[in-house]
């Protein structure tokens, strides 16, 4: 029996990373349970080792004893039994994710070592732990890091959350550095580092050790595995230093563009290391196979894509499956190349990217949240258990230390980056109109980090064909740790040591947007007139094509002819009136409404005054007025407090920290507005709604009691009068009333089209103009997760 | 394409040009070779309009500006203010604008600006916008833009809010209208260098 062999308290392990002083009490219960997760997942599995046959025998004799039927010895009924092979696989692996979860929980509790410390590397330690203690316990490590389930549910979920979230703009901008390091540069690493490697082994010839045996194709196989940059590890160590866009773009293009390359060699040296010779045919082959390999999985990922688009188009009835073919086609995708030995990153990265802008404009609001949501959910579990799998897969070997080749593998790969990227630098820069600097080049020689990928590639070797695997692992796995620790932790003081620029911030503004635009068509013009084809030419003509005919096909109603500006202009607009309303405002208004809503209304302050009001504010008990405040304000909080909860992978940056110059305008727009309201009395209409409808309620939405001191502004702000209810319209949005109809289903007919409003001189639609404008809310307050992540706002093709 | 004008000598004042934009030998005469191309009638300028039917002429020999929505402003900023012609040096100078910046030209205080600096470049798209060269685009100026840009896919009152918000947002001293300094800054994230340049000028 052997659970009566205690295992090491791991209490005791966490109590020694604790700091000096106690963590609040709802902390301590955090690590309580992981200590009982921890024990638990320890103990059970133990404890159905040891009984498995008592249960099991005992299932058996019942099912002979019933059958039998005649010689029947009564056993009492089984209250209780445990029975645990029964869930063993979905329960290791739920217990599996928990744990992985509460590691990444945990470590925000102690902030002084997650700030030294990358996650990535926390996490690998966590996986040492467990796996030690899996072992100390006498069981067998289960093989974790299984190349299959790396590869097949590991990986797709980093990577298609990489690839929709890909900005586009500097990527394609980028591209040529990019396919330059990603191709040339990652051939460089794997010939270097083999062809040394194998010379390496070769000398020596007094002593014939183990090293001799190991002829020059397993080497080189050796190292292509290896020279590859992951891009888990990569994406795990960038995140958390925040260096400008251009060097994150190409050390993370670099790692994602490298799996074709990375495909063909591993296939290529893999198959003939048993024969032993490569001829030059095989060589030409191996060429052909790249580009088979690379175009075809782009081609699988672009037509994916394209079919999900096309889907999306007609999920205006059922909006609840939106999200789902966004993951179904991309995982398709991915099999699809992988059935075929094409890229399967290359696929799904192709097509998050292809599906995006036409997606996003088909979905409702809230798909796009949980879209978001899920894949950032997803890639992180997915990440976390990486790198604790990949600490328990060291633990449990098989290894075999080489102190020669292990040391000389390290240093070379080094060394390989460092000449690798020093000389395609020189080369690039040559055709670069923005240099890379040396800084620049330094950051991207350090930041080739390799990760699990790497292992799960060796992981798959064939014992029989290649003997020398268990060292190919034990030098691997060393690699990955000194990449990921020693780099991967000094990278951020290095960073902060050289003045790397950092991530601008990334809000976008309306102007930015109309200057790049007018930019781009000046290029573009500018171009034409030299006569010379260039980039924006090209740009040009696939934006044209892309608005003639693609977007006609592949987005659904009037959104297809939405020029970019606007749509851009909507975003911002909506994003500003969901933090206007959780924000609560902070200026009363009989009908403070986020311009958003009544944008076609909005009259800038020279042009004629607002029509004559048909009806004058309705008047609402004091009491009744008072409650809907509470309700409205409790609502609201609850929002923001959600809202504010969430830290890494984090997708909303908290309104009051960012918005707070738009919020500024936005009030004092307010506050003119109510002081010109309180002027002219017969400005704004209210229709006749109910005594105690939320009309009122959106009125004292901006009664929080946190509200902002505004200084009083001189009368040459522009204001802009809200004109809620232009006589045209029977019926203005109410905010209640948005929040009622959630639930209602009528809304989804339409779908949540915008369309751009007919002015006011061409013929009303009242329905329609209305039906729009609550869509529009409906899209934008329904879910309480704007985000302002830029990713968002990157337009398709600027 | 081998004329009789091979020699970048027979082009007048071409030593002086290349002195003064920094393009090579080899670039002044690619443009001087497309503007024989655009110049119809040989008379060594490029005209506006022709004036009797008030369209477009010699730039209208290049087709993609009529697609382009700004088209018209592109061509109407190679000519001088008033002016109905322009030469070749003007040309070039224009086109001077758009090299690739050398970052590490070094120059004596004395010399002016050379024209591909980013403060030059930016002035160059900032009197796009700013027609009447009063040194502000105004409202008017923007919406002119901006109607030019958007088309009739819009309305005139969404025009209008766009045009609040971006006056709103780039206006710090509240003059309701955008100096080049606070043009200047809604710019500050945008890489000029690249975004201004066409690399075979360089």
């Amino acid at each position: 029996c052997h659970y009566s062999r205690p295992s090491p308290s791991p209490s005791t392990l966490l109590l020694l990373l604790l700091p000096s002083t106690k963590p609040p009490l709802p902390e301590r219960g955090l690590l309580l349970l992981m200590v009982l997760v921890f024990l638990e997942g320890s103990v059970l599995p133990l404890g159905a080792a040891s009984s498995p046959d008592v249960t099991h025998q005992a299932n058996s004799d019942n099912h002979i004893v019933k059958e039998a039927g005649h010689n029947f010895t009564k056993k009492p009924f089984p209250v209780l039994s445990l029975d645990y092979h029964h869930i063993q696989a979905p329960f290791e692996i739920s217990l599996w994710v928990l744990l992985a979860s509460l590691m990444k929980l945990g470590f925000h509790l102690i902030p002084r070592l997650s700030g030294i410390v990358p996650e990535s590397c926390l996490l690998i330690v966590v996986g040492l732990l467990v796996g030690g203690l899996i072992k100390l316990a006498g069981e067998q490590v289960p093989p974790v890091l299984d190349s299959r389930l790396f590869f097949l549910c590991l990986l797709p979920p980093i990577i298609l959350d990489a690839g929709y979230f890909l900005p586009i703009r500097p990527f394609m901008e980028n591209l040529g550095t990019i396919l330059m390091f990603a191709v040339v540069g990652t051939l460089w690493n794997a010939f270097f580092v083999g062809g040394l490697l194998y010379a390496v082994c070769q000398i020596q010839p007094g002593n014939p050790s183990i090293l001799h045996q190991l002829e020059l194709l397993p080497c080189l196989l050796f190292g292509s595995i290896i020279s590859a940059v992951d891009p888990v590890a990569v994406l795990a160590v960038f995140e958390e230093i925040h260096i400008n866009e251009l060097l994150h773009i190409l050390v993370f293009g670099e790692s994602l563009l490298n799996d074709a390359v990375t495909v063909v060699l591993y296939h290529l040296f893999e198959e003939y290391a048993g024969v032993g010779s490569v001829t030059v045919m095989d060589v030409f082959l191996g060429i052909i196979s790249f580009l088979v390999v690379a175009v075809g999985g782009v081609l699988v990922g672009a037509i994916y894509g394209i079919l999900a688009a096309f889907t999306s188009r007609f999920t205006s009835h059922t909006r609840v499956i939106e999200p789902l073919f966004v993951f179904v086609y991309s995982y398709m995708a991915y099999l699809s190349a992988e059935m075929f030995h094409l890229s399967g990153i290359m696929s799904l990265i192709a097509c998050g990217a292809v599906m995006r802008p036409y997606v996003e404009a088909n979905i409702s609001h809230k798909s796009h949240t949980t879209i978001k949501y899920f894949l950032k959910m997803w890639s992180s579990v997915s990440e976390t258990l990486i790198f604790i799998f990949l600490g328990v897969a060291t633990v449990e070997g098989p290894h075999n230390w080489n102190w020669t080749f292990v040391t000389v593998t390290v240093i070379l790969c080094l060394v390989a980056r460092v000449i690798g990227v020093v000389g395609l630098t020189y080369v690039i820069n040559k055709f670069r109109i923005v240099k890379l600097t040396t800084k620049d080049q330094f950051i991207v020689a350090y930041g080739g980090l390799r990760g699990a990928i790497a292992f799960s590639l060796g992981f798959l070797l064939n014992k029989d064909h290649f003997p020398l695997r268990d060292m190919f692992l034990t030098a691997i796995i060393t690699v990955i740790f000194f990449t990921v620790f020693v780099q991967g932790m000094t990278i951020k003081p290095l960073v902060e040591l050289l003045a790397v620029k950092k991530k601008q911030e990334a809000k976008r503004s309306i102007n930015e947007e109309i200057h790049t635009q007018f930019l781009d068509h000046l290029l573009t013009g500018i171009e034409d007139i030299c006569g010379h084809y260039g980039h924006h030419h090209w740009k040009d003509k696939l934006n044209r094509f892309n608005k003639k005919y693609v977007k006609k096909c592949l987005i659904a109603g009037e959104r297809s002819k939405e020029p970019q500006l606007i749509a851009f202009y909507h975003k911002m607009e909506m994003k500003q009136a969901i933090e206007l309303v959780e924000s609560g405002g902070g200026v009363k208004l009989p009908s403070a409404m986020p311009s958003a809503v009544s944008m076609q209304n909005i009259q800038p302050k020279k042009l004629p005054p607002a029509k004559p009001a048909e009806r004058a504010l309705s008047n609402l008990p004091k009491g009744r007025e008072e409650e809907i405040r509470k309700i409205l304000r409790s609502n609201l909080q609850r929002t923001r407090q959600r809202l504010r909860s969430y830290n890494r992978h984090t997708l909303l940056a908290d309104p009051y920290e960012d918005g707070l110059g738009d919020l500024l305008i936005k009030k004092q727009k307010m506050i003119e507005l109510e002081r010109k309201i309180k002027d002219m009395n017969n400005y704004l209409t209210v229709p006749a709604a109910p005594p105690d409808s939320p009309t009122m309620c959106r009125a004292r939405l901006a009664s929080d009691p946190q509200a902002y001191s505004m200084k009083p502004e001189p009368d040459s702000v522009p204001t802009i009068q809200v004109d809620l209810a232009s006589p045209q319209s029977p019926d203005s949005v109410n905010l209640m009333d948005e929040f009622r109809r959630a639930e209602q289903q009528h809304e989804e007919d339409q779908g949540l089209m915008m369309k751009p409003p007919s002015g006011e001189s061409g013929p009303k639609k009242p329905g329609e103009e209305d039906g729009s404008r609550e869509h529009k809310l409906m899209r934008c307050l329904s879910d309480p997760g704007p985000s302002a992540d830029e990713d968002e706002d990157e337009p398709f093709l600027p | 394409m081998g004329s009789s004008n091979s020699s970048v000598n027979n082009i007048p004042n071409a030593q002086e040009l290349m002195q003064e934009t920094g393009f090579s030998a080899a670039h002044i005469l690619r443009l001087h070779e497309r503007f024989e191309f655009l110049d119809k009638h040989k008379c060594g300028q490029l005209r506006l309009v022709d004036r009797p039917t008030n369209q477009p002429q010699d730039f209208g020999a290049v087709q993609e500006l009529a697609l382009n929505p700004i088209g018209d402003s592109i061509i109407s900023a190679f000519f001088s203010p008033g002016q109905e012609t322009v030469d070749f040096a003007s040309f070039v100078r224009i086109l001077a604008h758009f090299r690739p910046t050398d970052r590490n030209q070094s120059r004596d205080g004395a010399q002016q600006e050379p024209a591909n600096s980013s403060i030059r470049k930016l002035k160059f798209a900032f009197q796009m916008y700013d027609q009447d060269r009063d040194g502000k685009i105004s409202r008017a100026e923007l919406l002119q833009v901006l109607r030019a840009m958007l088309g009739i896919q819009v309305t005139e009152e969404q025009l209008q809010s766009i045009a609040e918000r971006a006056i709103q947002e780039a206006d710090l001293d509240r003059d309701d209208a955008i100096s080049f300094d606070e043009f200047r800054k809604s710019l500050e994230k945008v890489d000029i260098d690249h975004k201004m340049s066409i690399r075979f000028l360089r």
